[in-house]
């Protein structure tokens, strides 16, 4: 009898452990590291490649980042009430991408300073697609005025969406799209859209390539993502236009680089065999930049080669300082998070929103990265 | 030793009872609907119920497979990636044209086909389940990746899609047909002589044998079983996100084995329950579920369910009479 008893005090311990873990943490207790390493984001993830801003976190804002503030509360104008308190849910894709760790903090700190209260969820992994849309499915059963939902894909969170509509809960979709058109197919719609032009990305860069290149123009190339994402396709035509467009400019090669360092360094020393004469790269990120950059180093041609990046991650900000990059396209994760929570406080408040609405994006060059210190 | 725990046991029925772990599961269900009700006022509404029985469908479907597998000795560790595999045919005949009903029918078989591979290596060559089924499911996880080109298929026919978000009445198609199979395969491991037989491939195989059962004709089916279970997860799944993806049903083999040891079925074999299981997938979702409704960050999960499942494991050891040190000293 007695042994039975010691039996059952194990058994409760360890149950009580559980039901405190799952009882006691509440979001504000948990101890979320977010000093994720940022490095390296070189994964073969569509999502992965969107990089991290890792600059020390400076209580001043770069000069850079007002500018770009300004920009977009005027493309969110009129603003609504702030300090109502709504309840708004943030559904990210993953805690175990230091961007989506980024995002988690943007969306926290953005709901401090605009007084209302702001839940950050999000799916175990970066490919758990089921799980995501669970967890979005428990988030709408509770009492959120709305939901910003990022999709692990075009339609893994379609059935939750429709379920948040029908309880009249306000979705806005951030980054990544929600196929409108199986949400439209379910019976679902989103109320608002905030993301990153990925074209302007492409585009913003390639004018840079242009500009500097001057009227004899002269050879250039394209280093893509992971042909097929969204990210990658994206910049990737929206340099091609420029570069078209552009007077004796000619493209000699499109590779698929895959977000991927090493096959990036291969790539632009492939490139340099074939053309020696190359002017220009651009990047679909910056890891893949800082990389070709390496590699034309190593063959002692990195001299009179402009290379330039997306995402302007902490070491693409080192490298422009160093004058080892060109330049890099930006997006302030702080103020992209701040916008879409302005936007459902809008829809939840009635107000009528614009469309879509875009991160605004900055180009940063060694000219102007000086104006870019504590950029986050 | 032993027989001095026996005979102390005996005094309360209660614990010698063979559904012992089934009851206590039961509690700890009740102890969390209690604990999650009283600090959230969202949990016990049917909306939110419906949400953790559907989310509870996919892992019940798969453990029941995985229930007969652990119950004849063996383990299955390439369900999750046969669900995507399945699920990937099943979007690809369905892109070259075939019509929802055939290609799921394809998928099913695809499914099968893995399992009496799986079957068929661990029963004739005589290897351990463990390593064979650990290829299978990189086999198939490759296959599926082959198919797709990496990049998933989206966007399936209506009735396709009904299988994962379809309605009928109140529940939907994956609640109906883990609630099905969970009915058959309490009838098929109780009652029928496969059942038997399945548990008595756990139990003691070298006597089967020598009864003159054709032992690999029975570990072939327990397989073929798992793998259309896994398959029918991988419709369940692949329908609901209207995706096809090549890794779809990652992890999920630690789940459905999670939740078959929690429900009190014995890894050595011989010993099953179905109740058990289905409660167990229950639990995990109604937990999974909860910590969401209490917005404790996705880190916990893991680590909730990692220890729940260690206290399960803990609790059989001991209650089978292996006995801990500390505990009997």
């Amino acid at each position: 009898m007695k042994k039975i008893i010691k039996k059952m005090v194990v058994f409760m311990l360890l149950f009580s452990l559980v039901a405190f873990a799952a009882g006691c943490g509440s979001p504000s207790s948990a101890p979320i590291s977010g000093e994720e390493n940022g490095t390296d984001p070189a994964t073969t993830e569509e999502i992965n490649e969107e990089g991290i801003e890792e600059t020390p976190a400076g209580p001043v804002m770069s000069s850079k980042a007002q500018e770009i503030e300004q920009v977009l509360m005027e493309q969110l104008a009129p603003l609504p009430e702030f300090n109502t308190g709504e309840k708004i849910g943030a559904l990210i894709i993953t805690l175990a991408n230091p961007f989506w760790v980024s995002m988690k903090e943007g969306y926290e700190k953005a709901g401090e300073e605009l007084g209302i209260e702001v839940t950050v969820m999000a799916a175990p992994t970066e490919g758990d697609t089921k799980s995501q849309l669970e967890t979005l499915d428990a988030m709408v059963a509770r009492d959120y005025a709305a939901i910003v939902a990022s999709p692990i894909e075009p339609f893994n969170l379609v059935p939750g969406v429709v379920k948040a509509n029908k309880k009249g809960i306000k979705v806005i979709n951030l980054g990544p799209p929600i196929s409108e058109e199986a949400l439209e197919e379910a019976g679902g719609y989103l109320d608002g859209k905030i993301t990153v032009n990925y074209e302007e990305q492409g585009s913003l860069a390639a004018e840079y390539i242009v500009e500097k290149l001057g009227p004899e123009g002269g050879k250039v190339a394209i280093i893509q993502g992971i042909p097929g994402a969204g990210q990658s396709e994206g910049r990737a035509a929206g340099a091609k236009r420029v570069f078209e467009a552009a007077k004796n400019v000619e493209i000699v090669s499109i590779q698929p680089g895959n977000w991927d360092r090493n096959t990036a360094y291969n790539i632009a020393s492939n490139i340099l065999q074939a053309h020696p004469d190359i002017r220009a790269i651009f990047s679909c990120n910056d890891v893949m930049a800082l990389a070709a950059a390496d590699a034309l180093e190593a063959a002692g041609k990195r001299e009179g080669v402009i290379i330039l990046g997306v995402d302007f991650i902490s070491e693409a900000h080192e490298a422009i300082k160093e004058g080892k990059l060109d330049g890099s396209i930006a997006y302030s994760i702080n103020i992209y998070s701040k916008a879409a929570l302005i936007l459902a406080l809008k829809t939840v408040q009635g107000h009528d929103i614009p469309d879509e609405v875009y991160s605004p994006l900055a180009l940063v060059s060694k000219e102007n990265v000086a104006e870019f210190a504590g950029w986050e | 030793m032993q027989k001095y725990v026996q005979t102390d046991l005996t005094k309360i029925k209660l614990l010698t009872s063979h559904i012992f772990p089934q009851l206590l599961l039961i509690l700890v269900m009740l102890i969390m609907v209690i604990l999650l009700s009283v600090t959230s006022p969202f949990f016990l509404t049917w909306d939110n119920l419906r949400n953790i029985f559907d989310h509870s469908s996919l892992y019940i479907i798969l453990a029941l497979g995985m229930t007969f597998v652990i119950s004849s000795g063996g383990i299955d560790l390439s369900v999750g990636a046969v669900a995507a595999l399945s699920g990937v045919c099943m979007a690809a005949a369905m892109q070259g044209g075939l019509e929802a009903g055939l290609s799921i029918l394809g998928g099913l078989i695809v499914g099968g086909l893995m399992g009496a591979a799986n079957g068929s290596i661990i029963s004739f060559l005589k290897i351990n389940p463990f390593i064979v089924t650990l290829g299978v499911m990189s086999l198939s996880r490759g296959l599926a990746l082959i198919i797709t080109g990496g990049i998933p298929i989206y966007g399936f026919p209506r009735d396709f899609t009904w299988w994962g978000n379809g309605h009928i009445g109140p529940f939907n198609p994956p609640m109906l047909l883990a609630a099905f199979l969970t009915v058959l395969a309490a009838v098929v491991l109780n009652m029928s002589r496969f059942g038997y037989y399945t548990l008595a491939l756990g139990g003691n195989e070298e006597a089967l044998r020598r009864s003159g059962v054709s032992i690999h004709l029975y570990k072939i089916i327990v397989y073929i079983l798992s793998g259309v279970a896994a398959a029918l997860g991988g419709l369940v799944v692949t329908a609901r996100l209207n995706t096809a993806e090549p890794l779809a049903g990652w992890m999920l083999e630690m789940d459905s084995i999670a939740a078959v040891v929690l429900g009190g079925t014995s890894m050595k074999g011989g010993k099953g329950s179905v109740a058990g299981t289905v409660t167990a997938c229950l639990l995990l979702g109604m937990l999974r579920n909860g910590l969401v409704i209490l917005s404790i960050p996705s880190y916990y999960q893991q680590l909730v369910i990692g220890i729940i499942i260690l206290a399960a494991v803990i609790i059989a050891e001991v209650r089978s009479g292996k006995n801990l040190a500390f505990i009997n000293k």
